[in-house]
């Protein structure tokens, strides 16, 4: 589990950066004011369990509480709506302990009722694409009015951490049964339009693609540095300015307290900016190119990528550094492992793949394509990345004779051909959404979920030793299991690992206290601006 | 002015101008490659997630009983509930509506304060130095993309000067002229350049015409001449026009409301295209259509009263 000097170093680094000015924060703390925010994209769906975007998970834990919360690392947990927990010796129960006078932002106390609705509803099967996060609850028992006990199917070493992620957030059962709606979806659009949670802001208004307006919840059970409850602020007004040019216009001019997605083209000309304060907060986001192995492609011909040689020539073949300069401006760091350096059990050490051009040619002779093959790559329509990437990818390939036809789709096109297994290559980028391995490893390594992204990839000892993994509880033996798990998909996996990028977040010098954990989320519960 | 007989039979034309529209338009987003599941939730879909949200969208129907349904809400004044946002699709455009409405409506008006006048004084300085200035002027407008000259706006005249917002849509109606006003003058700036070129023509034919001479041998006043010959019928030519333009002032506004950050319907609709959310983009493009042909039917009846040899 050690994470390359590189990137600790500079995790550290920002890390400290955090920490330094909360704990100035300690004498200097300032209440009042609302922070306007500059988001790239509206939310859709502020519903826990049956959201399915990430513009909805990034700021859902504003609105809503979990029983447990993430640390700031995102790499463990701590108290949040339970002050207390135990896993029993066997592993197949926990028993977590309330706190005392919680309540949602109407003023209603939260009861073990409460907690085991919530809980049970995220668990059911077909209700939202994130039950499996929570699939080895098998009932939720309420012990007493502060004690509540999980029955598991079977051990689960990641059902901690799954209960700091948003579909356990913790709702109020009478008021969303109360909800208009004959079905649990209907119920749920119902009540996300006036949701009503326990997290430190309540949503106020909403005017979608423009404007959403949060308050604060007076009824926040977590103290601040000042000993009174947090946030520290009134409000946080949220805009929509999906142009780059425009966020960062209204950013210069003052008319933002902070702005997401920053280019990464403008990071530099932000640093300098006197005004400004250029965070790049440590994420779990990789970008990859994920190569179908199929023996044959759709049109029933010959493909080459099924050979596992041809897909370590063109992993030797790409300069990432080089890419990492022409598209995140030197933002980015090269991939260690498949999974990123922030997601816990990351082993690996060194770039993978290291670019080695005469290796490359040498593996495609020997794959018998002495003179290279023609291929194709999905960028999407209209990002610059995607398509600087492929463009950068098509010259790296042609000095090993492979041509790259870069064919341009739009999302829902890609991702219906994707899932059908109808294309050659295509560019991806993933973040966790659990401070733990195993969803990414579902998604990229295991076979039987969605067949290793779609490529039809498949090694039955690694499949073995992630169902193994899920039911571990010894974490050393679990960090063996996925140390084999990245050997493995790391030397013969269907990827071409890109990159690793940190979350590009600008804020006013004034702001202070604001993270963005690296599964993406906004906390904005310790924020504050300085007068 | 038109009769009530030629306003029946244009409005009777609108039917199944607005039946096709709806047929082409259920077909065409259907016929898009990907579907709203694979839109919704991405490449992490399993096949289940997949056949559930069908199933829940009620596209596990075949597409003639998927029309049947879809026509026959139409019917009640139902378009349906969006499957991106899981809101009324009525409710959502009612709500995203006004925001273009003012900003065209902003725009058409900003375009006709700077062409009128400058066609006028184009056509009367002809081929001198006015002209040739102007004409120039214009032709750099015209050959600036609207999101472009929408950035040099909020560049020098929001974050610079400080003189208007940088973006948004602001909160009540005067704000919203306020936050409004930049992006329009983007979009007049083109749609200006448009029609001084076809409105200088225009004036310079009326100029040119036998019975202005005859209007001048009556000893009519030069600001009667002006006003009650070369004024009304140039206008006729500018109507036209503007009436025909509209299409493309909807179309820069779907790329101003991005750079603008306008909540509006252009951005709209370019949204829920990419997330094949159906209902939204079949209301849509019935309400744009309504729109388009309400303008056009006001063009010709301010046309027909213009000049009532129209409405025979």
């Amino acid at each position: 589990m050690r994470a390359s000097f590189r990137n600790m170093a500079a995790a550290l680094l920002v890390a400290a950066g955090i920490v330094g000015s909360l704990s100035n924060a300690a004498e200097a703390v300032t209440r009042g004011g609302t922070l306007v925010y500059g988001r790239y994209a509206d939310s859709l769906f502020l519903e826990p369990v049956l959201n399915d975007a990430n513009v909805d998970i990034w700021i859902l834990s504003n609105i809503y509480d979990t029983l447990l919360l993430p640390t700031d690392d995102g790499k463990s947990v701590q108290p949040g709506l339970a002050t207390a927990w135990k896993v029993a010796d066997d592993g197949k129960s926990v028993t977590l302990t309330l706190r005392d006078n919680i309540k949602f932002s109407d003023g209603s106390p939260i009861t073990a009722e409460d907690v085991q609705w919530s809980l049970k509803r995220a668990a059911t099967p077909n209700n939202g694409i994130w039950q499996f996060m929570v699939e080895s609850i098998d009932d939720v028992v309420i012990q007493d009015p502060k004690t509540v006990v999980l029955k598991l199917k079977h051990t689960d070493p990641a059902i901690l951490t799954a209960l700091t992620v948003f579909n356990t957030s913790i709702m109020p059962k009478k008021l969303f049964e109360a909800a208009p709606g004959a079905t649990d979806a209907d119920k749920a659009k119902a009540f996300a339009e006036h949701p009503v949670g326990s997290g430190p802001f309540i949503l106020q208004s909403w005017q979608r693609n423009s404007e959403m307006k949060l308050v604060r919840n007076p009824y926040y059970w977590r103290q601040g540095e000042d000993g009174k409850p947090l946030p520290y602020l009134d409000g946080i007004t949220f805009e929509v300015i999906p142009d780059d040019a425009t966020r960062l216009l209204k950013l210069k001019s003052g008319e933002l307290d902070g702005a997401e997605f920053i280019p990464y083209s403008r990071v530099e000309e932000l640093k300098a900016d006197a005004n400004l304060n250029m965070v790049l907060f440590p994420s779990t986001r990789v970008e990859y190119a994920t190569l179908n192995v199929r023996p044959k492609l759709s049109d029933g011909s010959d493909n080459p990528l099924s050979n596992e040689k041809v897909r370590q020539a063109l992993n030797y073949a790409v300069d990432k550094d080089g890419i990492i300069q022409v598209v995140t401006h030197g933002v980015g760091t090269p991939m260690t492992s498949f999974m990123s350096t922030a997601t816990p059990f990351h082993s690996g050490t060194t770039p993978l793949f290291p670019v080695d051009v005469e290796k490359a040619k040498q593996l495609l002779k020997d794959a018998g394509y002495p003179n290279g093959f023609k291929t194709s790559i999905f960028a999407l329509s209209g990002n610059e990345d995607e398509i600087n990437i492929s463009t950068t990818l098509q010259q790296m390939w042609a000095q090993i004779g492979v041509t790259l036809d870069i064919q341009q789709v739009d999302n829902a096109t890609r991702t219906a051909k994707y899932r059908a297994g109808d294309f050659t290559m295509r560019l991806g980028a993933w973040t966790d959404d659990i401070a733990d391995p195993n969803e990414i490893a579902s998604y990229f390594v295991y076979s039987k979920n969605i067949g290793a992204l779609h490529t039809s990839w498949k090694n039955d000892e690694v499949d073995q030793l992630f169902e193994q993994s899920q039911q571990e509880l010894d974490p050393k033996k679990r960090a063996d299991d996925y140390a084999k798990i990245q050997a493995t998909y790391n030397a013969t996996g269907p990827i071409v690992p890109l990159y690793e990028t940190p979350y590009p977040v600008a804020l006013k010098k004034s702001v202070k206290g604001f993270v963005q954990i690296p599964l993406g989320n906004n906390i904005f519960s310790s924020t504050y601006i300085e007068k | 002015m038109a009769g009530l007989g030629y306003i029946l039979r244009r409005v009777a034309l609108m039917v199944p101008t607005l039946v096709v529209i709806l047929v082409v338009t259920f077909v065409i987003v259907r016929s898009l490659p990907g579907d709203p599941a694979s839109a919704m939730i991405g490449d992490r879909a399993t096949d289940q997630d997949a056949a559930r949200i069908n199933a829940e969208l009620g596209l596990d129907r075949s597409l003639p009983v998927q029309f049947i349904f879809f026509v026959e809400r139409v019917f009640r004044g139902d378009l349906g509930t969006s499957f991106s946002i899981k809101l009324p699709v009525s409710e959502v455009i009612a709500d995203r509506l006004p925001a273009t409405l003012i900003l065209t409506a902003m725009a058409a008006v900003f375009a006709l304060l700077l062409a009128v006048p400058l066609a006028f004084l184009a056509a009367i300085k002809r081929n001198r130095v006015e002209d040739v200035a102007i004409r120039s002027a214009f032709q750099v407008g015209l050959s600036m993309p609207v999101f472009y000259t929408g950035l040099v706006l909020l560049t020098v005249l929001g974050a610079g000067l400080h003189w208007f917002p940088v973006g948004g849509y602001g909160d009540d109606l005067a704000s919203h002229f306020y936050h409004l006003f930049l992006p329009a003058l983007a979009i007049a700036v083109t749609l200006a350049a448009i029609l001084m070129r076809s409105l200088r023509s225009a004036i310079i034919t009326v100029l040119d015409a036998e019975y202005l001479d005859f209007a001048r041998s009556k000893g009519l006043a030069n600001r009667v001449i002006i006003l009650r010959h070369v004024l009304r019928n140039a206008f006729i030519s500018t109507v036209t026009l503007l009436g025909l333009h509209i299409g493309t002032v909807v179309g820069s506004a779907v790329i101003t409301e991005t750079v603008f950050a306008i909540p509006g319907i252009g951005r709209l609709m370019i949204d829920s295209i990419y997330a094949r959310d159906y209902p939204m983009v079949q209301g849509l493009t019935l309400v744009l259509a309504v729109l388009v042909s309400v303008i056009f039917l006001a063009t010709d009846l301010i046309q027909a009263a213009l000049d009532p040899r129209i409405a025979r």
